[in-house]
């Protein structure tokens, strides 16, 4: 039915097949605006945050699809600045995954602030002495910078392709792009730092709290360093789960092993950097505010277990597996360690989220715990239902893997052979 | 965010960050405005089919770009880096200077006709000159095999100008809709059709045919062969309802025919250089 929009050479499920794989992540997205809409209308009582536990579910899912989603500034900053072609094979999918996983963000922000009338006033009247600004402005820079680069992939669908303003607009806008891979990682190096800045300059937090240069507390270094360990290995564990799903070879192993050296190598500057951070915290910048580091692993379920578990087990260990060729040559490995290193940053995100806040800081203060509402949670499978949904139309429609067609037409002349073989 | 707003004030730090703001958005906003006004330039400019063929080329696979001094033999490997005009190719112009392509003894290849009074385009087309001035375009006979019998051709009104790698007409068979490459500049002057062995007859530029771009005499036959190669690697073996390729003998009148279950539209794109 619609054959005529699937690029050629490429197969697609019937449209039967498609709607009955939409529809469910369409009732998750409907359940889910319902809840952002009570949030809305009936304010944030909806959710289980108040003015003591005020970062809960959302901003850790910012957080983490935000790091996540470095792979496509990422991507981009290595296919066009730094040349490495091979990326081709995934820098839409890569944009597909930023584009989804920043406008998600976007979006839950914009529940979690509230007031969407006002939300203009982020831009009106911005204090340029925020951390939180600079976010909020890079953000939705970098969300437009996205959305530009999607354009030409969206232009260059078969159907579109046949208009001509659409063909040349495209054609003209591609080859500008690399102007915008440049932007967007300028955006992207500034607006992760300011993440986690945002956790460094909490005086009155000390698990968080972090010395660093000049302005810059280490934890904006970190945000930066640990998002773009991941990206790639989130671009790779997503394209492998579509292979997975549409049994289909969409890039070659070559691509993969590629983002898992990238990813294994930054990783192990991460996990060395972050390493040196923890040692100079603990011995230094913690008691120097009057908590000794243990104490902050003296509440239940945060004990030191899970320091070990982002440093050691999500951290190191997916590194070595990355930065070795032979266990990287292998699925086995190379996907459970990207999905690991993946882990990792989001565990780093939910620690600097939930565990600071839910430690105490004074002496009347108690330990707190927070566990999210019904509406935060639809809300929060809103966000990855709807990032499904723009995937598998992205998927369908447009080429969101250039080297599919070759790889099909390879994958059925391997299949043939032994058949051919067998007649002769 | 702007000086007369409350609570502004003239500093350092909002210097810095404001400055950096606008910068960032000043480049992202002069970015889409000047792919816009180079697209206006181009569709002003008539560069649509110029500008398809060379996103088109982009997105072949490496090993269809190849250039023509490889099918004979000249390079190991090579990329075509004019995307198929020879004529602005100095490496061409050098090794033909060199070394003239000679006349083969025959014109048949594979069991199939390539007449040595014509030129070839790589997407199939040919190109022969008449004696009046006009250029006769048609499809060579491993394209009018892969099509067989047309279901409809849309072919372009006579005073429509054509370019080299553009579109000459559109061809659709068996759920299969491409366009053929043109081999020529030129205005088309009469049209034709599948019965009268030609497509279009064209009024060169500047009356003047330049067939450097094309392939001719001995250059045909390691094409052909090639391309031969390019079908099998494109034709699944399962299916088939007639001999294949790989059992010898030349191939049917309408390929199509044989492999009812091809998926046609990946083909005829694959052997036409429609990606």
């Amino acid at each position: 039915m619609d054959k005529e929009f699937i690029a050629r050479g490429v197969r697609r499920c019937s449209t039967p097949k498609f709607l009955l794989w939409i529809l469910p992540w369409i009732g998750l997205a409907a359940f889910g605006l319902y809840a952002a809409g009570l949030c809305l209308v009936k304010g944030l009582n909806q959710t289980n945050m108040d003015n003591r536990f005020a970062f809960g579910l959302w901003i850790f899912l910012d957080l983490a699809v935000i790091a996540l989603g470095a792979g496509a500034f990422f991507t981009g900053f290595l296919l066009y600045i730094l040349k490495l072609d091979a990326l081709k094979q995934v820098i839409n999918s890569a944009v597909v995954i930023g584009l989804v996983c920043y406008s998600g963000a976007m979006c839950v922000l914009a529940v979690d602030v509230g007031q969407p009338l006002r939300a203009w006033f982020t831009f009106w009247y911005p204090n340029v002495h925020s951390m939180l600004t600079e976010v909020t402005f890079c953000i939705s820079c970098y969300l437009t910078v996205l959305l530009v680069e999607y354009v030409p992939i969206l232009l260059r669908n078969r159907k579109l392709r046949q208009v001509p303003s659409f063909l040349v607009f495209e054609f003209e806008l591609h080859k500008l792009i690399y102007v915008l891979a440049g932007v967007g990682t300028f955006l992207s190096f500034f607006h992760q730092g300011s993440l986690g800045g945002l956790y460094g300059v909490l005086r009155g937090r000390p698990f968080a709290f972090r010395e660093g240069l000049a302005v810059w507390p280490s934890t904006f270094f970190l945000f930066i360093l640990s998002a773009a360990a991941v990206g790639p290995s989130f671009v790779l564990l997503t394209t492998w789960l579509v292979e997975k799903i549409t049994r289909k070879r969409l890039v070659e192993a070559r691509v993969l092993e590629l983002l898992g050296r990238i990813s294994g190598l930054l990783l192990a500057v991460y996990v060395l950097a972050k390493s040196l951070d923890t040692l100079v915290w603990i011995n230094r910048t913690s008691p120097e505010t009057g908590f000794p580091a243990a104490q902050y692993y003296a509440w239940k379920p945060f004990g030191t277990w899970i320091l070990l578990a982002e440093i050691v087990l999500f951290g190191l260990v997916p590194a070595l597996i990355l930065l070795t060729p032979r266990l990287r040559a292998r699925r086995a490995w190379l996907v459970p360690a990207a999905a690991m290193a993946c882990a990792g940053v989001a565990l780093n995100r939910f620690v600097m989220t939930i565990q600071t806040l839910a430690v105490p800081t004074l002496s009347f203060d108690r330990y707190l715990s927070y566990t999210p509402s019904w509406q935060e949670v639809g809300t929060f499978l809103a966000v990855a239902a709807y990032g499904v949904l723009v995937y598998s139309f992205s998927f369908r429609y447009l080429q969101i893997f250039p080297a599919e067609r070759e790889l099909r037409f390879e994958a059925e002349q391997a299949e043939e052979l032994p058949v051919a073989a067998g007649r002769n | 965010m702007l000086p007369w707003n409350y609570g502004f004030h003239w500093n350092t730090g909002t210097i810095v960050f404001m400055g950096a703001f606008y910068i960032v958005l000043a480049i992202v906003a002069a970015t889409v405005l000047s792919a816009l006004q180079r697209s206006r330039r181009a569709l002003a400019a008539g560069k649509t089919e110029q500008i398809r063929w060379h996103s088109d080329f982009h997105d072949l696979p490496a090993g269809d770009r190849v250039c023509r001094h490889v099918l004979t033999g000249e390079f190991q490997h090579r990329e075509c880096p004019h995307a198929f005009d020879c004529r602005e190719c100095e490496k061409h112009a050098q090794l033909i200077a060199a070394r003239p392509v000679g006349q083969p003894a025959e014109q048949e290849v594979c069991g199939m006709e390539f007449p040595l009074d014509r030129f070839y385009h790589r997407g199939h087309t040919w190109a022969r000159p008449e004696a009046n001035g006009t250029v006769t375009v048609g499809l060579d006979e491993l394209g009018s095999r892969l099509v067989g019998t047309p279901d409809s051709v849309e072919l372009p009104q006579p005073g429509t100008r054509v370019l080299v790698n553009g579109t000459a007409f559109r061809i659709r068979k068996r759920g299969a809709d491409v366009r053929l490459l043109s081999p020529v500049d030129g205005e088309v002057v009469a049209t034709g059709g599948v019965s009268r062995g030609w497509y279009l007859k064209v009024k060169p530029l500047e009356r003047r045919f330049d067939p450097r771009h094309l392939l001719r005499g001995a250059e045909i036959h390691p094409w052909v062969m090639r391309e031969m190669e390019r079908l099998q690697l494109a034709l699944p073996a399962e299916g088939a309802t007639c001999a294949t390729l790989a059992d010898g003998g030349v191939p049917v009148a309408d390929i199509g025919a044989g492999y009812p279950e091809a998926d046609w539209d990946a083909v005829c794109g694959k052997m036409l250089l429609e990606p």
